[in-house]
């Protein structure tokens, strides 16, 4: 018997009498094999084609077969995406473990254990976000062009070369045990999962996509994604700007227009008294840059601006502030906060409670990292935003010839130390890179002058045993012993308490010199090391201040009178438009009050509407003056209605923009272009602007009008840049200025963090502008707070919103879910465990050992 | 129907569904070797380069379909188009994997064909 048809069939036919076919092709055999193998070898190709790309890929494609198939490849996003109520084991915990799900993904972890809540968290991280911490440790430790090939090559070898990786693996031999306790059982439940993804093929598709697998996660792979953050906040290339503007304006223009004391009115909110026995850095006049220290800038900033967009901090815009009981409406302390950062789909938040014997506690962490980074415990609660004092320097390595491979440093020839890496490239051959190391820090240029970067963020810290440490506090005094290890990046922390108390400490690292210029590259030879930093009990701070409000958007926090160099005008600080305008609010007069001061009562209601607020504090200043400077038109009717708020519907914000920016350039363009300044205006816009502003207050005949011997003054400017300003807008936008809306030149994007435009959320139209406290800089706008967070202690509220969604899986409902809410400035409970578990829609994990 | 189609039929319905639990199994090649054995067992060319693609669309199309009914798969599809650059056009994604499946199994039966034709031609349309 065969199962073959065929050989029946022809067995049949030839017993009816017809002539087989083997004997019909008897005179044609040759031809027929050769038929038969041409169609082989067809088959084989196109077979070997078609095996090939669903193996291996082809261009761009990924292999079709892991990639497309419905079982393990990425359409596995779909079961991801359904999330219920289960029973799991983990290995390596102690004792069951509860995580409540609210309807919107926030997370609720009860743990019997500190280890076993550190280790449910890894895991929890790493169900919903495995792919973002994967890039995230990637990224610092130059192993992007592993998986997406050379595109990421500059990355990779700059991180390297900077060193998060080397700091990292320094910091975890000096871990405290209680980091390396949460650590070490956080990377056991981020393994957990991997292995768990593995086996039953859940990986996150854009793995599969990618065709990798990750590796398994260790403790230094939390320490990196902190220096990733610390890298993004306060990695600057500002020194190097300053030597550029220095070598082609002149070091009067650049003392004056880039100062180290800002000339526009400011809000600190640290007003001193200051420590009177301090000895401040003796800072150096500004003095001329040589050709050599010019190329070596020259050449260091095109290769820092030419990575990609994140490895060098280009400002920072967040804000906070808390609001003492004695003026509060509920009688309890208020406090608000919103990071700014780039917002990105997954968000850089991961939204969670962690309940344990040691813990109880509330708020965002960081996918990667074992701790709550902003939040509330059961007695305070803190945000942050960035203190932006300078924390990097650049140093001149004294060489010569005759000293090979040596520089000269406190006396003596010292040898490069060198650190070599091989960078794997997806496609194309390993990388070879030697990193060159001096006392400063690596080395980042040989042109000119050999160029070594000095970082705070490259000194080992317990940053990590820090937040351990305020995520249990509970009162001000070891909110702020805790901090004491703060290195970087430096931040304001703001602080209030279930007693009414509130703060705000500036903590991290302010390196002090002996000598020279440090917002400058400075000799590498030893005079002008960073000789220590500002002692903790002097940096900025304060507690339970008399008017009972405290606040911070990234300004400078002290007045002129601070005793130490913290660094200048230029990029590190906030123009302090955002810290007005919220002091402004905050400070508020009532009229219903009898005896002043008349300040008002604030509620959390109070804090939303001033955390979604587009006033622009610049605006308010600068446009009444332009509106005595200009003649009657449509244009300066609808500015002259304006309440200053940079509001979708509103054509007044658009024209008052654009002004703004034609005044910058009309002022300074004209030195620009008859200096031949390298640097492009809009990096130093912030400090210009500040120049601006000041002169237009009050200095309007100051000579920079007069460029050229002419007899300008401020009004002339403003009258001409507005000028320009109707003409630009008319052909940009039509010749109706009513229908100038601010939506339809700004818009806000979040974007997909693996850079899939077709991912993202928006453009959308939004409100504000880089000045206002909703920040929205740039065109699109994809900076802007990350998270808000208002507390009210004494009505027992807390309620946040991030614009994300808990899941980096795009098929999820928990992708982008909240963003919708957050645009319309709207906020979610932060609720407890218990009322999680009793919330409709509430799924629960049982996560057993 | 003749027992000869019969048997044929019953091949190629136990091809489907080797392919399928393989597929299922995580072999997500199995068309291929299912297409390859359809090829080989089968004489006519014409019928088992189709049914290999059958074979293959179908191991492919069925958990694609318990997908969809389980948790459904519309917003993945979506997420996958836009993820290859096609917006969000659903529709492109569950194509191109339907054409995958499909072609594994073709080119194993196409394939598993010619290799019989070669190794016998005297039983081989």
């Amino acid at each position: 018997m065969t199962f073959d048809p065929a050989i029946d069939a022809s067995v049949k036919k030839q017993t009816s009498g017809r002539r087989p076919r083997v004997a019909a092709d008897r005179g044609s055999g040759g031809t027929s094999r050769s038929r038969s193998a041409i169609n082989l070898l067809a088959a084989l190709i196109v077979s070997g084609v078609v095996l090939y790309a669903a193996f291996a890929g082809a261009g761009p494609l990924p292999a079709l077969g892991p990639a497309f198939n419905p079982v393990t490849g990425a359409w596995t996003m779909a079961a991801d995406a359904a999330v219920g109520s289960q029973t799991l084991h983990l290995a390596g915990l102690d004792k069951p473990v509860n995580v409540t799900f609210e309807a919107d993904g926030t997370s609720h972890i009860v743990a019997q254990t500190d280890h076993d809540l550190f280790l449910a968290t890894g895991y929890v991280h790493a169900r919903f976000r495995l792919f973002q911490m994967d890039l995230l440790r990637r990224q610092g430790e130059g192993r992007l062009s592993e998986v997406v090939g050379k595109a990421a090559l500059d990355s990779d070898r700059f991180e390297l070369q900077l060193g998060l990786l080397r700091t990292a693996q320094a910091e975890w031999n000096a871990a405290s045990q209680r980091s390396r306790d949460a650590v070490t059982a956080y990377a056991q439940g981020v393994n957990d999962r991997i292995s768990e993804a593995e086996a039953n093929h859940q990986l996150d598709a854009m793995f599969t996509l990618l065709g990798y697998q990750p590796k398994p996660w260790t403790p230094i792979d939390s320490l990196i994604v902190k220096g990733d953050m610390t890298q993004t906040l306060n990695f600057t290339d500002t020194p190097l700007v300053m030597a550029l503007l220095q070598k082609s304006l002149g070091a009067d223009l650049t003392a004056q227009w880039v100062p180290t004391i800002p000339p526009n009115p400011q809000s600190p909110y640290d007003p001193g008294p200051y420590p009177p026995g301090a000895s401040p850095a003796p800072i150096a006049a500004f003095s001329q840059v040589t050709d050599n220290e010019a190329i070596a800038a020259a050449d260091a900033y095109q290769y820092l601006a030419s990575l990609p967009a994140g490895l060098v901090a280009t400002g920072g815009d967040s804000n906070n502030w808390a609001v003492a009981g004695s003026r509060s409406a509920s009688g309890g302390a208020l406090m608000a906060g919103d990071p700014h950062l780039h917002l990105t789909l997954p968000a850089i938040w991961y939204q969670l409670t962690m309940d344990s014997p040691g813990y109880h506690v509330s708020g965002v962490s960081i996918p990667g990292t074992p701790v709550v980074l902003i939040g509330h415990n059961q007695h305070i609660s803190w945000s942050l935003t960035d203190a932006q004092n300078q924390q990097t320097f650049f140093y001149l390595e004294h060489e010569d010839a005759a000293h090979p491979n040596q520089y000269f440093w406190n006396n003596a020839w010292q040898t490069y130390k060198t650190v070599s890496y091989d960078i794997p490239v997806l496609g194309g051959p390993t990388d070879h890179l030697t990193v060159k190391l001096s006392v400063h820090g690596p080395v980042i240029t040989e042109r000119g002058q050999t160029t070594s970067v000095w970082w705070a963020g490259n000194i080992p810290s317990q940053d990590l045993d820090v937040l351990l440490g305020i995520d249990q506090a509970s009162n001000y005094q070891q909110f702020r012993d805790a901090l004491r290890g703060w290195y970087s990046p430096t931040h304001n922390f703001v602080y209030a308490d279930d007693q009414g108390n509130i703060g705000m400490i500036s903590a991290g690292y302010y390196p002090q010199f002996a000598a020279g210029q440090p917002w400058l590259p400075m000799p590498g030879t030893g005079e002008y090391d960073v000789t220590g930093t500002i002692p903790f009990d002097y940096v900025p701070q304060l507690y339970d201040p008399p008017d009972g409000i405290i606040w911070s958007a990234n300004q400078r926090q002290v007045t002129p009178d601070y005793p130490y160099y913290i660094g200048t005008a230029s990029n590190f600080f906030d123009p302090g438009y955002r810290a007005n305008e919220i002091n402004r609010v905050l400070s508020q007069a009532t009229s219903d009050c009898a005896v002043p001061p008349c300040l008002s009562k604030l509620s959390a209601a109070d804090m939303m509407a001033l955390q979604t607020d587009t006033r622009d504090y610049l605006a308010s200043e600068i446009v009444p003056i332009l509106l005595r400077a200009i003649p009657a038109s449509p244009e300066k009717d609808l500015l002259a209605s304006w309440d200053y708020r940079m509001d979708v519907n509103s054509p007044a914000a658009t024209i008052w923009w654009t002004f703004w920016q034609s005044y910058l350039a009309a002022t300074f363009d004209p030195y620009w272009k008859a200096h031949d300044v390298t640097v492009a205006r809009s990096d130093v816009n912030d400090a210009l602007g500040q120049d601006l502003e000041a002169w237009t207050l009050g200095d309007p005949n100051n000579a920079v009008f007069k460029f050229g011997g002419s007899s300008n003054t401020a009004t002339d400017v403003m009258r001409l840049a507005f000028a320009s300003t109707v003409t630009q807008l008319t052909r940009q936008l039509g010749s109706g200025p009513s229908t100038w809306t601010w939506g339809r030149v700004h818009q806000r994007v979040i974007q997909n963090l693996a850079q899939i435009t077709g991912l993202d959320y928006g453009p959308r139209p939004d409100g504000g502008d880089a000045n206002t406290p909703l920040a929205a800089p740039d065109f699109p706008s994809s900076h802007g707070p990350s998270w808000r967070m208002v507390v009210d202690w004494g009505a027992g509220t807390f309620q946040a919103i991030y614009p994300g969604g808990q899941s980096e899986n795009p098929a999820s409902t928990w992708y982008d879910d909240r963003v919708s809410a957050w645009f319309d400035g709207k906020y979610a409970a932060m609720l407890t465990a218990d009322a999680a578990a009793k919330a409709v829609g509430a799924k629960t994990w049982s996560l057993l050992p | 129907m003749e027992p000869a189609a019969v048997k044929a039929l019953a091949a190629v319905i136990l091809a489907a569904i080797v392919a399928i639990v393989g597929v299922l199994l995580g072999v997500w090649w199995a068309p291929f070797v299912a297409g390859l054995a359809i090829g080989f067992v089968q004489p006519r060319a014409r019928f088992a380069v189709p049914a290999g693609a059958a074979v293959g669309l179908l191991a492919w199309a069925f958990p694609l379909a318990a997908l969809q009914v389980q948790y459904g798969a519309a917003s993945a599809a979506s997420s996958l188009a836009a993820i290859m650059g096609f917006g969000h056009q659903g529709a492109i994604p569950i194509v191109l994997t339907l054409v995958v499946g499909a072609l594994l199994g073709l080119t194993g039966a196409w394939l598993g064909s010619a290799a019989r034709t070669l190794a016998y031609p005297a039983i081989s349309r």
